[in-house]
């Protein structure tokens, strides 16, 4: 790795490190959650980025992980066993494996698109069977169970779950990255570019992809355990197809060609449905909007797009681009604003609240509130806001492109020269 | 021997309304390879569609302005986003539809409400077609059917007996050497993406008035029509009119049947032991009979991943 | 100059004299289900919640008035866990949630783990839908409350009026869904089968949301040959197996827990009409009382009360009561303890009769409503010309079910 990664990737452990100290409890437990998706979503591209394997089914290994652990923890608060909390990700650990491993082998005997039904029809199975097999599963509201403290160490809190939670995702991490140094990881790229040739050159391909496979499920399941000692209890949604789609689209906005692209990509989705589903109603609206964007115009994803610039730029050359890019945020913000209004206006002008209104005023289309202000639905000014707001942000639109493009030839220039 | 006749009439009837969703996916997919997730959100639409104008036309303007619309949403879809994103890979398709189908359906949800709506089929039409058994049938059901009979002969005479099928034929096995002979290959993709869309959108706006039109229409079928498309093969229309009335026989059938692995197991004595330990060995077919599909789809893809009658690896 | 000072020396000796209340008001989080495919079943319990505070900020139950804060948890139990999270940091006093008992119960266990880590910090679950049996059997714990029934409640009172209006039968099948719900509802249908003096002739259960051709099972009702059908299932699971029925000229009669959930009658059509449905509240179950209530919530919140919005009015009414009984202490703080002390033994009369809290297992006595649907009910539901006819009215006493030996409460050392 480059000298500005490491300095960059010490840097960020120094902050994950310090990061629950200035944090409230609700902010700690989004950390936690934000690292747990980062690491589920590294470990499917390590079966997805590296191998080629779009596995449509990875929250099975995820939900597998989480209820073998909640077993262990029941266990554990019966009495009957004694297992020390900071290890309980093993449990996740060892049935991701597992069944990585028996589901793996029936998987990969399938290439591409097949493999990926496969995948989807193995989790959706376990996920129609799951909630009637109360034993394992515990039905609809699933196993519930209570943290020990190990250790010395108190898990009650937040802060001691959020400690385990970094441990064992740089752990991870960095196995994960390791294992792309190895020969096998460097066949999974092999097996993802020309699968037939390696078969030629002697490689077992459909064992090396079970392993691969099983390697990446192991992870998952890691995940799966700390998302568990997390939550204390889960559920069998868990093993729902949203949850699966959920974190291929993770993968892909974050971008799957890097490394750390994917775990980029779920802490910002995460954070996005977070924060997102508490100011509006029509959230999943703008992630649809975000889905598409992206897949259009960004298709290597953020940290593609980072990666781009890392790699082919000067850090001193980057200055001929601040300007094209604030253009473009300009551009951006503003037809953000246009969708952004529209949409919430239509949503309160048809909802209830506002029926209720007009009906106290006789059925005339009054005022709406809207951001703390009034808006009159009938009124031109009221709708030369998102026009104006979009006509203005598509005509500077090609400005910007022309700015841009100009910056990295510039920037080029300086990088070559 | 009532109970025979009986599933045998709702598993056909079943079935051709799966056919009528997944017709169109079937093209898609094996035309292009796009496995289009959002397949089932254009049903949906085409329900919505059926919906409004049967409220303020009519119930036929409807019939025709589904597919029309759904259509042309289809057009744009491939046009503007498909044909972007087409290079990078199957992964990038299918999440770009992924998003796609969220945006229908907050669109619609955002006009509509969250609630289910009244979409009716017309006083004319609600009688009951004959009485058999005791039991009545509607005439809607077979309305259903006699539509997905139509979609499939009419499409099976297009791709085999005229010259655009051919084309749309040949363009699934030789895409470059069609645009090599001249034709215009994009043109093609759209206009098959476009008929598929129409047809979900058709689709719609005919079993909308039969089954609850809400926002969660397009969840509830998304999945079974995939099982569908890859357990007949994919681009086969036989294929999928086949694996449509398979599933849906299978599922009329496994309603009837409470047996369970433990009854299974206590052909060889070992049924009480299996009823002790409960839990996947007591589960009653009847309880499971709609996840069985995904079943089917794993046994399929496993020992004959070309489907039924696809021949396309 | 001097007076100044000595002025501004009485003014604080003033100040500090009458106590410094930095007072608080009652925070109440709604962690509900908003977006996605439930949320229009959350949205209700939101509307409904913010009906029944008006009448508690008109009269000033507290003197620092309520606040509420509303949260998404898009319909998953994590992301209810995180948003409770939220809650708990934002200050708040009690968590309500309805819209789906598998959240419903995350968010208890969390409140009780929460309670048992942080004692002086405690807070209140207000379950206004949850109706799963365990929710007060063994999951029960003090700081959970439920204002809403259950499985048992609903069946004992849609027994007890198909039974007296002669329409129950001796044979009765049950279908339902394939979880703990449905599950609850065909035990409790076969226990049940000496007090309504009925048989069970047959049942089964089925996939949750899956199945979209009831036709089969219609078949394998027809061959039982009941003359009622009971089932708990809800949304498109009762929807399409009662058009299913009604297209295949099945005659039975249903009885049912959820048919007036919105869209419901709407897409049944005439086929639902005459059959039976249990429900808290219905507007023309109680003569000028429940009209006034219809009327003032359509007034106010734009819709007739409908589905489950009446208990949970009521529940927020409940709150209500028990904050009357309570002042804010010596700090001016809001004492979550003595607030659940206070609610486990609020009772106070409604439109739809006594509603009381029962201590032992914080399950509330609930008046229930039986209804059919009919065209000649007064009060039209979905836009349709069919409403709920009233059958009759089961108080909340006769309503109850005995408290489940599962429950075992802990209470906290007062």
């Amino acid at each position: 790795m480059s000298r500005s990664g490491r300095t960059g990737l010490l840097a960020l452990v120094a902050i994950l490190l310090v990061l629950p100290l200035p944090l409230t409890p609700n902010l700690v437990n989004a950390a936690i959650k934000m690292m747990i998706a980062g690491l589920f979503a590294l470990s499917f591209s390590l079966a997805m980025g590296q191998a080629g394997m779009l596995s449509f089914g990875h929250s099975a290994y995820y939900g597998l992980g989480a209820f073998a652990t909640l077993h262990l923890m029941k266990a554990v608060e019966g009495h009957l066993v004694a297992w020390p909390t900071p290890l309980l990700p093993l449990a996740g650990a060892a049935v991701g494996l597992f069944f990585g491993l028996v589901f793996g082998w029936l998987a990969t005997q399938r290439t591409g698109v097949y493999f990926a039904m496969v995948t989807l029809a193995l989790a959706e199975l376990l996920f129609t069977l799951a909630p009637t097999w109360n034993s394992v599963f515990g039905g609809e509201s699933g196993i519930s169970t209570m943290r020990m403290n190990s250790w010395a160490i108190d898990f009650a809190t937040d802060t001691g779950v959020y400690y385990l939670t970094l441990a064992w995702v740089a752990l991870s991490t960095w196995c994960l990255w390791a294992f792309t140094r190895t020969p096998m990881g460097r066949l999974a790229l092999a097996v993802r570019e020309n699968e037939h040739r390696v078969r030629f050159l002697g490689f077992n391909t459909h064992g090396a992809r079970t392993v691969i496979f099983a390697i990446s499920t192991m992870f998952t399941g890691v995940a799966g355990a700390l998302l568990a000692i997390a939550n204390e209890a889960t559920n069998y949604t868990i093993f729902s197809a949203q949850a699966s789609a959920n974190v291929v689209l993770q993968t892909f906005i974050g971008g799957a060609g890097t490394f750390f692209g994917p775990a980029l990509g779920a802490a910002i989705m995460t954070f996005f449905a977070r924060v997102t589903s508490d100011l509006t109603r029509s959230w999943l609206l703008y992630q649809g909007l975000v889905f598409v964007l992206v897949m259009l115009f960004v298709p290597d994803g953020i940290g593609g797009l980072i990666s781009l610039h890392a790699r082919r730029l000067r850090a001193t050359a980057v200055r001929h681009l601040t300007l094209p890019y604030l253009l473009c945020l300009v551009v951006g913000l503003l037809l953000l604003a246009g969708v952004v209004f529209t949409v919430e206006s239509v949503h309160v002008v048809l909802s209830d609240a506002y029926a209720v209104l007009r009906r106290g005023n006789g059925g005339a289309l009054v005022p709406y509130t809207l951001f703390g202000r009034k808006f009159d639905p009938v009124s031109p000014w009221t709708w030369a806001i998102p026009v104006g707001s979009i006509a203005a942000g598509a005509a500077l639109l090609p400005l910007a492109r022309r700015l841009t493009r100009r910056g990295w030839s510039q920037a080029l220039l300086e990088t070559t020269a | 021997m009532e109970f025979l006749v009986v599933s045998v009439l709702n598993g056909v009837v079943h079935g051709l309304l799966l056919f009528m969703v997944s017709a169109g996916l079937t093209l898609i997919f094996g035309m292009m390879g796009v496995l289009n997730f959002a397949h089932a959100w254009f049903y949906m639409l085409g329900a919505y569609v059926g919906f409004t104008l049967s409220r303020t036309v009519g119930f036929w303007a409807g019939l025709i302005a589904a597919p029309i619309i759904a259509g042309a949403g289809g057009m744009l879809v491939e046009r503007y986003m498909l044909r972007r994103v087409h290079k990078y890979g199957h992964a990038h398709e299918l999440l770009l539809t992924f998003g796609l189908a969220f945006i229908i359906e907050e669109v619609i949800k955002l006009f509509y409400g969250d609630f289910p709506v009244n979409y009716a089929m017309p006083p004319y039409m609600k009688f009951s077609a004959f009485t058999i058994y005791d039991t009545n049938y509607p005439f809607y059901r077979l309305f259903m059917g006699i539509v997905a009979l139509a979609m499939f002969a009419v499409l099976y005479v297009v791709l085999t007996r005229t010259r655009v099928g051919i084309i749309v034929r040949a363009a699934t096995y030789r895409p470059v050497m069609v645009e090599a002979l001249g034709h215009n290959l994009p043109m093609v993709f759209m206009g098959v993406f476009a008929a598929g869309a129409a047809l979900a959108g058709l689709a719609g706006a005919v079993a909308g008035a039969f089954f609850p039109t809400g926002p969660n229409m397009a969840v509830d079928f998304g999945t079974l029509v995939f099982v569908v498309v890859v357990v007949g093969g994919l681009g086969s229309l036989e294929g999928a009119l086949v694996a449509s009335l398979m599933i849906g026989l299978f599922i009329s059938f496994s309603v009837g049947f409470n047996w369970s692995l433990s009854d299974v197991l206590g052909l060889v004595g070992l049924g009480d032991w299996a009823r002790g330990v409960g839990g996947l060995l007591t589960l009653q077919l009847s309880t499971i009979a709609a996840s069985m599909p995904f079943l089917l789809m794993l046994l399929v893809l496993l020992i004959r991943p070309a489907g039924l009658f696809g021949d396309r690896q | 100059m001097r007076k100044f000072w000595v002025a501004l020396a009485l003014a604080g000796a003033g100040c500090w004299a009458t106590g410094t209340a930095e007072a608080e008001p009652v925070k109440i989080a709604i962690i509900e289900t908003l977006s996605g495919g439930q949320a229009a079943v959350g949205k209700m319990f939101l509307t409904a919640i913010n009906y029944g505070l008006i009448k508690l900020n008109n009269e000033k139950v507290w003197p620092d008035g309520i606040k509420v804060l509303e949260y998404d948890n898009q319909g998953g139990p994590s992301e209810a866990a995180d948003k409770m999270k939220a809650a708990i940091n934002d200050g708040a006093h009690i968590i309500i949630q309805g819209a789906s008992s598998a959240i419903g119960g995350q968010i208890t266990d969390d409140v009780r783990k929460h309670n048992l880590r942080n004692p002086g910090k405690e807070i209140i679950y207000f379950n206004v839908g949850a109706e799963a049996m365990e929710f007060t059997g063994s999951r029960c714990h003090f700081y959970h409350f439920r204002w809403n029934g259950n499985a048992e409640i609903r069946l004992r009172a849609l027994l007890t009026a198909m039974k007296d209006a002669n329409a129950l039968g001796k044979k009765v099948y049950v279908i339902g869904q394939n979880y703990s719900w449905g599950h609850d509802v065909q035990r409790l249908v076969k226990e049940y089968s000496a007090f309504g003096g009925y048989t069970v002739v047959g049942d089964v259960i089925h996939d949750v949301n899956k199945i979209q051709d009831f036709a089969p099972y219609v078949a394998k009702i027809k061959e039982a040959n009941p003359d009622t059908v009971i089932t708990g299932n809800w949304s498109s699971d009762l929807l399409l197996l009662m058009k299913a029925a009604g297209d295949s000229g099945l005659k039975v009669r249903f009885g049912t827990y959820w048919m007036d959930q919105p869209g419901n009658v709407a897409n049944a059509g005439a086929t639902a009409i005459g059959h039976y449905n249990v429900s808290s509240y219905y507007p023309e179950a109680n003569g000028t009382a429940t009209a006034q209530f219809a009327d003032d919530f359509k007034a106010k919140m734009g819709q007739y009360p409908v589905f489950v919005q009446g208990h949970t009015v009521h529940g927020i009414w409940g709150l209500g009561e028990a904050l009357k009984k309570m002042k804010p202490g010596p700090d001016g703080k809001v004492n979550v303890k003595q607030l659940a002390l206070a609610m486990e033994t609020v009772s106070f009369n409604t439109s739809m009769g006594e509603v009381a809290m029962r201590k032992e297992d914080h399950q509330v006595l609930l008046p229930l409503v039986v209804a059919t649907v009919s065209k000649e009910a007064k009060y039209k539901v979905d836009g349709t010309d069919m409403g709920f006819k009233p059958v009759r009215l089961v108080s909340g006493k006769d309503a109850a079910s005995p408290v489940q030996s599962t429950c075992k409460m802990e209470r906290p050392g007062s």
